[in-house]
C-alpha cells in the first residue's frame, strides 16, 4: 500500500474510532459529538484530506462516521 | 546568599485542639498539647543539647543529652520524649545537668576517632557541636578501651559512604529509612556495645534494599553517612533553593555550592511538595549537567548523513530561521511546527508556543503530554472542567481508602509514595489496579486489601464494573450527586453501569479479575471513608485512555469523593513540568489556560498582546506532524527538550517521518536519538543554569533558580528568543519573570502569579487570582469548575490490538526508580549501576514454555517490529503478560509498540501490545542498524572553514 | 491414692525423673497414681517425694537413686527412713510462711484443671465475673497489691489507667521473663500452679477490658514452657479460654532486657528487644499501640486470692505501703534455699540467719544482695532493715523481684561490682549511650582500680559514671547499675584498696 493510501486508512481509522466511542450515546448524539470532536481537534489539512476521501467514495467509513463527515463537508462549504 | 540552615526544633510539630503554657528557663511559651519539652524550649529560643533528636523524626530518647529538670518531678527526664504540660516549670541548665551531659559526651568521645580536622564532617558535625556545647575538656577513660575505630567503610553506593567507625548509634538513619522513606532497609544489628547499623541482612548498601534516597545521610549527625561529593570537594559555602527537574513531585532542593560548583543537592525541609525528602535522582543524579557528552556548541549540517559542524550561535540561529522561512514560503505557513518540552520551565514553554503561534503563524505545537497524560486533560476537562488533578499531596494524609490505578508510585513518584506509605502504615486501606504486582502491593507494613491484576487493555471494563457494584448495591452518595452534578445525567449513567455486561462476573471473563475481588474493592472505595484515587500512565496510555479517566471521575462523583482534603482524582504527572507544559498552551488546539483556539474572545487577548492574528483552527499533534511529513505537507520542526524517536511509539514510522522533513531543529542537552535526524542542533541548558518556574502534579508553581552560568552560553528561553528575533518576530524579555507577568496578564487562572509572590510564598497552586489570591490547594470545593460535574457513559470498547497464535502475550511498560524516562539524564550518571539495561519481565510458566531462563537473551516481536533484550523470570506479572522499561535507547522498546492510540487524544497505547517472546542469540536487525547509525551520528566534522 | 514426685526443674535437675520412673511400677502395683507436682519450695529437700496416707501427706527428701532400695519397702506406708521429713507443713521453713500465692504450689497436679478446682481454684474468677470492671479494679487497689516484678507500682492504679484509656483493643501481658540471677519464684509458680496464673490473667482481662493476653516466657525455662503450655491447652479445651479471651504463649530468646516491659512489648511485636521511651505508658500505648497492662507473674498470681477472699484478707498482711505477702527467694551461700512466702516486715537478718540458716559454707555471711544483679549489697550492719519497699529504698537498696543472694566472707566485692558492670554490658539493648558505652567503660575502670592504676582518680571516674548511669539511662538496666556498684564501694571500701585484701583472700582459697 502506498504511504498516501496508508495515511487515508489511518485517518479513516481515527474517525471511526471516535464515532465508535461516542456510539453509546445513541446515533444522533454520536454523529454530533464526532463532528464536534473532529472540528475541535483535527488540523484543517487532516479535515480536508478525509473529506476528499469521503467524496472519493469514503471506503472504510462506518455509517455514523460517514454522516458526521457529511455534515462537516456541508459546514465547510458554508 | 549564605548556606541555608533550616531550624531543627528536635521533634515534630504536633497538631492539637488545645494549647499548653509552660515556662522554660523563665521564658513563658505556649505550644499545642503533645509538643515535647525540647520543641517548646526551641520555640522559646533555647536550644537544649541533642544528638538523637531531629525534627523530621519522632522522638527516640537514646542519646540522653537533652536531659532537663522539671519542678515537682524526680530525676532528669529527657526533654525530647517528655510532653509539655500546663504550668510546667523547666530548667535546662544547672550544675547537675551540666555534669550529666558532660558525662554522656565523655562516653561518646571515648569511642570516636579524633580526626576532626581531616574529617569530611569538619564544620558540619553535630557531635562536634555538642562536645563544644557541653564544654568537654577531657576523656578520662582514655582511648585504649574497647572501641569501633577499626570498623570498615562501605563505599559500595556510588553516591555516599558509610563509615561505621564514626557512628554514634543514634539510630537517626534507621528511623529516617522507616519513617521518612518507608523502605525499612536499615536496622541496628547486635545489641549493647556491639550495636551497629546494618543495611538489610548485614549487606553492603548497594546490595541491600536501600533505594539510595539519601534520607539517612541527611539525618546522620556525623560523618558516618556522607555524600562522596562532600568528601571529595569539602563543605559548601552558599545555597540556592531550587526545584528538581526529574519527576512530577517537584521536590524543593537546596543546591549547596562552592562558587559555581555544586557540592551537593539537599532536600529543603520547607519544600511544600517534599517536606525535606528526596529520591536518588534529584538527590544524587545531577552529574549529567557536567557530563562529557553534553553538547555545548551549536551545530548544523546540510544532510543527516553528513557529520555535524560546530558553528557560532549567530550562524546556527540565522540558518535555522532562514530554513523555516524558506519552507513556509515553499509549502505554506502550516508546513512547520514545534514541540515544547515537559522538562523546560513554564516561561520557556510559553515562549516556544508563542514562537509557533506568533512567529510561525500556526497552531502546530504539541508536547510530550500527548503521549502520557493528554487523556487526563480531555477526561477531566469534560467531567469537571479542569485539566488537572483536584488535590494537593497533603490530601493523602486525610485519605482512608487509597486506590492506585495504573501507576507505580514507589518507582515513578518516590517522594510522594513515601507520604502515601506513611498514611497506609497509619491504617488507611489500599486498592491496587495493575496487571503487575507493583512494590506497593506488599511492602514493609503495607499490604493492599485488594490487588486487581487485570489483563492489559481492560481498564474501562473494570472501572465500569466497579461502578456497577456501587450503584447496584446502593453505595452511591445521592446527596452529593444531587447537589453537585446533573442528576438526570447520573440516572442515565446509573442505568448504563447496571447492565449485565458490567456485572463482576461478566467483567471477570474479560479482565481476569475475580468477581469477589472487584466487589470487595468497590465496596471498600465507596464506603471506607475518604476515598482517593491516584492514577498514572497505566490508565492513559490506552486506546480508551480518555474513557478510563472519565470512568474514574464518574466513580469519584458517584461516591462524593471530591471537593475536600482526603479524596479526589489525582493524576500522577510524570515529568517535572508536564503539568506546566500543558498549562502553557502546548497543545495544538488550546491556548494558555486550556482555552480552545476557536474561542474568539480568547484569541483577541493574544492577538492584542502579541500583535498578530492567532490561527483559529487546531494544529497538528505530534503523530499528525509525522503523518503530514510523510504525506509531504510538513517540512520543518523545532523540538525543545524532547526525544520523540526514543519515546514515541512505532519508531520506524517516526524515523521515516523525521527523515521526510527538511529542517529538523533539535534543542537539547545531548545528541539524542531524534538528533540523528536533525539538521540543526542547539545546545540547551539544564535546570541548574536558568531561572524560571516548574509546575508539579499538584498544580504547584515553584521557582527554579540559577546556580551557575549556563555552560552552553544561554538559558533555553534566551535561545528561543534568539530564534524568534531571527525570524522577525521581536521578543525582548530581560528575565523570565517578565514572561510570567505576560502569562498572568493573559490568563485568568494565573492572574495572581508573579515571581515576587512566589518568592514570598514559596510556591503557588493555580488557580491564583482575585478569588484565590494565594492559590488553590483543593479544587472543586463547593462546585465544579464547569458548574455541575458531568457523568459520562463509559462503554468498554476492546482495543484492536489483539493477541493471537502468532502474538499470544501482551506487553505492557513502565518505569523504574533509578532511571528517568528515556534515560537521557540518568544514564549519564552513576545511576547506571542499578539499571544498566532494560529487562523483560516474564512469568515462569511463559518462560518455561519457551525454554527461557532468567538472564537469557530473548527476541520480543510484535506486528510492528522486533527487538532483543534479556529476560527476567518473575511472578510479578501474570501468565500471558510481559513487562519492560524503556530507559535505554539500545532496547528500542518502541520499535515494538503499536500504532493504536487513544480515540480522543491520540495518546499512544503503549500499555497493550501483542507480542511473542522467543530465545535468541543475536540482536534484532533494527537494533544493529540503529547502533551503527547512532555511532556514526556522534562523529563530528572537521572544523569548518 | 497418690504418690507425689516433684516435677519442678530443680528436682528434675537432681534426678527426679529417674526417681519417678524407678517408683512407677511399685506405685502401680499398689494402686498409687504418680503425680508430678511443682516444688514445695524447700530446695534442700529436693528431689521431694510425698506419699498420701490415712494420716495425711508424708514427705521424704532429698531422695536420690541410692535411697530407692531402702525407701521402697517403707515409702507407701509413710514409714521410718533417714530421709523421712514427715508432714512438711511442720518443717520450720514452711511453718513460718504465709502462703497466699503459693498455697497450692507443690500440692496440686499442675496438669489437671479439676485438681486445681478441688484445691479452691477459680473461686476468684467466679466472683470477678459478677463484678464490673471498675469494681474489680477498686478491689485490687484496696488490697495494696504492688507490682512484684520489681518496680512495685500499685497494680490497681495501673489497671485503672488501662481501663480508662481509649481503645477498641486492649491487652494483658504477663512478664514471665524472670531474668534476675537468684530468682525462681515465677518459674516455680508456672511449673507448680499454672492455672493460678491463667485465672489471674482472666480476672485482669475482665478488669481492663482486654480481649487477648500474652505470656512472655523466657527461653531458659523449658519446663515452665512445657507445663504452662499444657495448662493453656487444657484451659482452652475446657472453655476457660476461648474467643472472648485467649492467651498466647510467646518465648523469649535470651535477653535480660526483654524483662523490661517496653522491650518485652517490642519483642512480642517481632522487633528488636529495645527499650521504648516513656511516656507514652503501655497503659495508654502498649502492645501494637493499644492500651496494655503488663504485670509480673506473681502480681497476676496474687489476684485470684484477693478476689476470692477479699481485699482486706490480703491487705492485713504487711506494713506501711507494702501490703500482702512477698514470695521471697533465698539463694546463694545459705543452708536453706528456696521459696519463702511471708508478709512484708521480716528483717533481712531474720531471713538470712533464721530462715536461711546462715551460710552453707559455715563461714560468716559478709554481704547479701537483694533484688537481683542490679540490687544493692547490704552488709550485716544493715540486716535490721525490714523487708519493705520503702525501708529498703531509704537505705539505698531495693527489693526488686524478691531475690536474696547471700555471700560469705570469701567474696570479693570489687569483683561483684565489676560483675554488675559486665552484666549490664552483656545485657544492654544498646539504645542509650550511658548503658551501651558506660557499662563497658565501667568494667575497664574497675579493672584499672583493681590493678592499682591511678586508683583514686578512677574511683572518682567510677562514681561519676554511676551518676551518669543513674540519672541518664533510659531504663532500669543502666539506671540501677549504680546500686550494686556504689553499695559495694560504700560498704566494702576495703576491697577497692591497694593492695587488695580480697585478692589475697581469694589466693588463699585457691592456692
Amino acid at each position: 500500500m502506498s504511504a498516501s493510501a496508508a495515511y487515508d486508512e489511518k485517518l479513516v481509522y481515527m474517525a471511526n474510532q471516535i464515532a465508535r466511542n461516542f456510539s453509546i450515546h445513541g446515533e444522533e448524539k454520536a454523529v454530533a459529538s464526532t463532528l464536534d470532536h473532529i472540528r475541535m481537534f483535527w488540523d484543517p489539512r487532516m479535515r480536508a484530506r478525509i473529506l476528499d476521501h469521503l467524496r472519493a467514495g469514503g471506503v472504510g467509513l462506518e455509517p455514523t462516521t460517514r454522516r458526521a463527515l457529511e455534515l462537516l463537508s456541508l459546514a465547510a462549504t458554508e | 546568599m549564605k548556606l541555608y540552615n533550616e531550624s531543627d526544633h528536635g521533634t515534630p510539630a504536633k497538631k492539637a485542639t488545645s494549647e499548653v503554657k509552660l515556662s522554660v528557663d523563665g521564658r513563658v511559651v505556649s505550644v499545642p498539647a503533645g509538643t515535647s519539652v525540647m520543641r517548646a524550649a526551641a520555640i522559646a529560643g533555647i536550644g537544649v543539647p541533642k544528638l538523637c533528636a531531629t525534627e523530621s523524626l519522632e522522638a527516640f530518647g537514646s542519646c540522653r543529652m537533652c536531659l532537663v529538670e522539671i519542678e515537682g518531678r524526680n530525676g532528669t527526664p529527657a526533654s525530647c520524649t517528655t510532653p509539655a504540660a500546663e504550668g510546667m516549670v523547666v530548667h535546662t541548665q544547672n550544675e547537675r545537668l551540666k555534669k550529666l551531659r558532660r558525662g554522656v559526651m565523655e562516653l561518646y568521645i571515648s569511642d570516636h576517632p579524633l580526626d576532626c580536622l581531616t574529617c569530611s564532617a569538619n564544620g558540619d558535625c553535630e557531635l562536634q557541636d555538642m562536645a563544644g556545647a557541653v564544654g568537654l575538656r577531657e576523656v578520662r577513660y582514655g582511648y585504649d578501651g574497647e572501641n569501633h575505630l577499626k570498623a570498615k567503610k562501605d563505599e559500595s553506593n556510588p553516591y555516599f559512604t558509610f563509615d561505621p567507625s564514626k557512628c554514634i548509634v543514634c539510630s537517626r538513619c534507621v528511623r529516617a529509612c522507616d519513617e521518612t522513606q518507608g523502605t525499612l532497609a536499615l536496622t541496628i544489628q547486635g545489641r549493647g556495645f556491639g550495636s551497629t547499623v546494618s543495611a538489610s541482612q548485614n549487606q553492603s548498601f548497594l546490595e541491600s534494599e536501600c533505594v539510595s534516597c539519601g534520607a539517612c545521610i541527611k539525618a546522620c549527625p556525623t560523618a558516618t553517612l556522607m555524600e562522596k561529593s562532600v568528601i571529595d570537594i569539602g563543605l559548601p559555602e552558599h545555597s540556592v533553593i531550587t526545584t528538581c527537574a526529574y519527576c512530577g513531585v517537584g521536590c524543593t532542593f537546596k543546591a549547596e555550592m562552592r562558587g559555581e560548583e555544586v557540592v551537593r543537592m539537599v532536600p529543603f525541609d520547607d519544600g511544600k511538595a517534599n517536606q525535606g525528602h528526596s529520591c536518588v535522582k534529584g538527590r544524587f543524579a545531577w552529574g549529567y549537567t557536567t557530563h562529557k557528552e553534553r553538547v555545548l556548541k551549536p551545530m548544523i549540517r546540510a544532510k543527516v548523513t553528513d557529520p555535524w559542524q560546530e558553528v557560532s550561535w549567530e550562524r546556527a540561529i540565522t540558518h535555522a530561521a532562514s530554513e523555516i522561512r524558506r519552507l513556509q514560503e515553499a509549502h505554506g505557513r502550516g508546513a512547520v511546527g514545534g514541540i515544547t518540552s515537559s522538562r523546560c520551565t513554564n516561561e520557556e514553554t510559553f515562549l516556544v508556543q508563542k514562537l509557533v503561534r506568533a512567529a510561525f503563524g500556526n497552531n502546530n505545537v504539541d508536547t510530550c503530554a500527548r503521549v502520557c497524560h493528554s487523556p487526563t486533560g480531555y477526561g477531566l476537562k469534560t467531567t469537571f472542567g479542569t485539566s488537572a488533578g483536584t488535590q494537593d499531596f497533603e490530601s493523602v494524609e486525610h485519605a482512608d481508602v487509597i486506590m492506585v490505578i495504573g501507576a507505580n508510585p514507589t518507582d515513578g513518584h518516590p517522594v510522594f509514595a513515601s507520604r502515601m506509605k506513611r498514611r497506609l502504615r497509619a491504617g488507611a486501606k489500599l486498592i491496587v489496579i495493575d496487571p503487575r504486582r507493583i512494590d506497593l502491593v506488599r511492602t514493609p507494613h503495607v499490604e493492599a486489601s485488594h490487588h486487581l491484576a487485570l489483563q492489559p487493555g481492560t481498564n474501562v471494563a473494570v472501572l465500569t464494573g466497579l461502578a456497577h457494584v456501587i450503584v447496584s448495591e446502593g453505595l452511591a452518595n445521592e446527596a452529593f450527586i444531587r447537589e453537585r452534578c446533573d442528576f438526570d445525567e447520573y440516572l442515565q449513567w446509573a442505568e448504563f453501569v447496571k447492565r449485565p455486561e458490567y456485572s463482576p462476573e461478566a467483567v471477570e471473563k474479560v479482565s481476569g479479575v475475580p468477581a469477589e475481588t472487584l466487589r470487595g474493592a468497590a465496596r471498600l472505595y465507596a464506603s471506607g471513608g475518604n476515598g482517593a484515587i491516584y492514577y498514572g500512565l497505566g490508565v492513559t496510555e490506552h486506546s480508551q485512555g480518555s474513557t478510563a479517566v472519565m470512568a474514574i471521575a464518574n466513580l469519584a462523583m458517584a461516591t462524593g469523593n471530591l471537593g475536600r482534603p482526603g479524596v479526589g482524582v489525582n493524576p500522577l504527572r510524570g515529568q517535572n513540568n508536564v503539568q506546566g507544559s500543558c498549562d502553557m498552551g502546548s497543545f495544538p488546539h488550546e491556548l494558555v489556560g486550556y482555552r480552545h483556539v476557536s474561542d474568539a474572545a480568547v484569541r483577541a487577548i493574544f492577538d492584542k498582546a502579541w500583535g498578530v492574528k492567532v490561527d483559529p483552527e487546531p494544529g497538528l499533534r505530534i503523530s499528525n506532524m509525522i503523518d503530514s511529513a510523510l504525506e509531504g505537507s510538513f517540512k520543518g520542526i523545532y523540538i525543545q527538550g524532547e526525544d520523540i524517536l526514543q519515546s514515541d511509539p512505532n519508531t520506524k514510522h517516526i524515523a521515516a517521518g523525521l527523515g521526510a522533513m527538511e529542517c529538523v531543529i533539535v534543542h537539547d542537552l545531548f545528541l539524542n536519538e531524534t538528533a540523528s535526524y536533525a539538521h540543526v542542533f542547539l545546545p540547551g541548558s539544564t535546570f541548574l543554569e536558568k531561572d524560571g518556574t516548574f509546575t508539579n502534579a499538584e498544580r504547584r508553581i515553584q521557582l527554579v533558580r540559577k546556580v551557575m552560568t549556563p555552560r552552553n552560553g544561554y538559558a533555553d528561553w534566551e535561545i528561543t528568543q534568539l530564534l524568534s528575533n531571527a525570524l522577525g518576530y521581536p521578543m525582548h524579555y530581560a528575565h523570565p519573570s517578565e514572561i510570567m507577568d505576560e502569562i498572568a496578564r493573559t490568563t485568568p487562572t494565573f492572574t495572581g502569579v508573579s515571581f515576587d509572590k512566589l518568592d514570598r510564598l514559596g510556591s503557588i497552586q493555580w488557580p491564583c487570582n482575585d478569588r484565590a489570591p494565594e492559590g488553590t490547594p483543593v479544587m472543586h470545593v463547593g462546585s465544579f469548575v464547569r458548574g455541575k460535574g458531568r457523568f459520562v457513559l463509559t462503554e468498554f470498547v476492546p482495543t484492536d490490538e489483539k493477541t493471537g497464535p502468532r502474538f499470544p502475550l501482551l506487553l505492557t511498560t513502565g518505569r523504574i526508580l533509578t532511571q528517568y524516562n528515556v534515560g537521557a539524564q540518568t544514564r549519564r550518571t552513576a545511576n547506571e549501576v542499578w539499571h544498566p539495561e532494560d529487562r523483560l519481565e516474564i512469568h515462569p510458566f511463559d518462560a518455561e514454555e519457551r525454554g527461557v531462563k532468567d538472564g537469557d537473551w530473548v527476541k520480543l516481536a510484535s506486528r510492528s517490529g522486533e527487538t532483543t533484550l534479556r529476560a527476567q523470570v518473575t511472578d510479578r506479572v501474570a501468565p500471558g503478560v510481559v513487562y519492560t522499561t524503556f530507559h535505554h535507547p539500545s532496547t528500542q522498546a518502541n520499535v515494538v509498540t503499536s500504532e493504536y492510540a487513544d480515540w480522543a487524544t491520540s495518546c499512544p497505547e503503549y500499555k497493550v501490545t501483542a507480542v511473542q517472546v522467543s530465545p535468541t542469540r543475536e540482536p534484532a536487525e533494527w537494533q544493529t542498524q540503529y547502533a551503527r547509525m547512532s555511532a556514526d551520528q556522534r562523529k563530528l566534522a572537521e572544523p569548518s572553514k | 491414692m497418690k504418690l507425689f514426685v516433684s516435677g519442678d526443674a530443680v528436682a528434675r535437675a537432681l534426678g527426679a525423673d529417674e526417681l519417678a520412673a524407678g517408683l512407677a511400677s511399685d506405685a502401680a502395683s499398689r494402686g498409687f497414681t504418680v503425680v508430678r507436682p511443682g516444688s514445695r519450695g524447700l530446695c534442700s529437700a529436693e528431689p521431694l517425694v510425698e506419699v498420701e496416707t490415712a494420716a495425711g501427706r508424708v514427705a521424704y527428701g532429698p531422695v536420690f537413686e541410692e535411697d530407692l532400695a531402702s525407701l521402697r519397702p517403707v515409702l507407701f506406708d509413710g514409714g521410718e527412713h533417714p530421709k523421712r521429713l514427715g508432714k512438711l507443713e511442720d518443717h520450720p521453713f514452711l511453718k513460718k510462711q504465709t502462703r497466699l500465692t503459693f498455697e497450692r504450689c507443690g500440692l496440686s497436679d499442675p496438669g489437671s484443671l479439676a485438681d486445681y478446682r478441688s484445691h479452691g481454684g477459680l473461686v476468684g474468677l467466679a466472683k470477678a465475673s459478677e463484678m464490673t470492671p471498675s469494681a474489680i479494679v477498686e478491689f485490687v487497689t484496696q488490697s495494696g497489691l504492688r507490682g512484684r516484678g520489681g518496680a512495685g507500682f500499685p497494680a490497681g492504679i495501673k489497671w485503672k489507667t488501662t481501663l480508662e484509656a481509649p481503645g477498641a483493643r486492649k491487652f494483658v501481658v504477663c512478664n514471665a521473663d524472670e531474668g534476675d540471677s537468684g530468682t525462681f519464684a515465677d518459674r516455680m509458680l508456672m511449673e507448680g500452679d499454672p492455672f493460678l496464673l491463667i485465672e489471674g490473667m482472666l480476672i485482669t482481662a475482665r478488669a481492663i477490658g482486654a480481649g487477648r493476653g500474652y505470656i512472655y516466657l523466657r527461653s531458659e525455662y523449658p519446663d515452665a514452657i512445657r507445663v504452662l503450655g499444657h495448662a493453656l491447652d487444657i484451659a482452652r479445651a475446657e472453655k476457660l479460654l476461648g474467643p472472648s479471651f485467649d492467651i498466647e504463649l510467646r518465648i523469649g530468646a535470651g535477653s535480660y532486657v526483654c524483662g523490661e516491659e517496653t522491650a518485652l512489648l517490642e519483642s512480642i511485636e517481632g522487633r528488636r528487644g529495645q527499650v521504648r521511651a516513656k511516656p507514652p505508658l503501655p497503659a495508654h500505648h502498649g502492645l501494637f499501640g493499644c492500651p496494655t497492662a503488663v504485670n509480673n507473674v506473681l502480681t497476676l498470681a496474687a489476684v485470684p486470692y484477693i478476689l476470692a477472699n477479699g481485699a482486706e484478707a490480703y491487705a492485713r498482711h504487711g506494713l506501711g505501703r507494702s501490703r500482702g505477702t512477698m514470695p521471697i527467694q533465698l539463694a546463694g551461700n545459705l543452708k536453706n534455699t528456696g521459696l519463702f512466702e511471708a508478709p512484708f516486715g521480716m528483717s533481712l537478718g531474720e531471713l538470712v540467719h533464721e530462715i536461711g540458716g546462715g551460710s552453707a559454707s559455715g563461714r560468716p555471711i559478709r554481704s547479701v544482695q537483694v533484688g537481683g544483679p542490679l540490687g544493692a549489697y547490704f552488709p550485716p550492719a544493715l540486716f535490721d532493715t525490714p523487708f519493705d519497699y520503702e525501708a529498703f529504698s531509704q537505705r539505698g537498696g531495693l527489693i526488686g523481684h524478691g531475690g536474696v543472694v547471700a555471700f560469705d566472707d570469701t567474696v570479693d566485692m570489687l569483683k561483684q561490682a565489676r560483675f554488675a558492670m559486665e552484666f549490664c554490658a552483656v545485657e544492654s539493648c544498646g539504645k542509650c549511650t550511658p548503658c551501651r558505652i558506660g557499662s563497658v567503660r565501667g568494667v575497664e575502670t574497675i579493672d584499672r582500680i583493681a590493678a592499682g592504676d591511678r586508683r583514686n582518680e578512677n574511683l572518682t571516674v567510677l562514681t561519676d559514671l554511676c551518676e551518669t548511669l543513674k540519672y541518664g539511662s533510659l531504663c532500669a538496666l543502666g539506671g540501677f547499675v549504680p546500686y550494686p556498684v556504689m553499695s559495694a564501694l560504700e560498704h566494702f571500701k576495703e576491697d577497692f584498696q591497694s593492695p587488695r585484701p580480697a585478692a589475697s583472700r581469694a589466693a588463699k582459697r585457691n592456692p
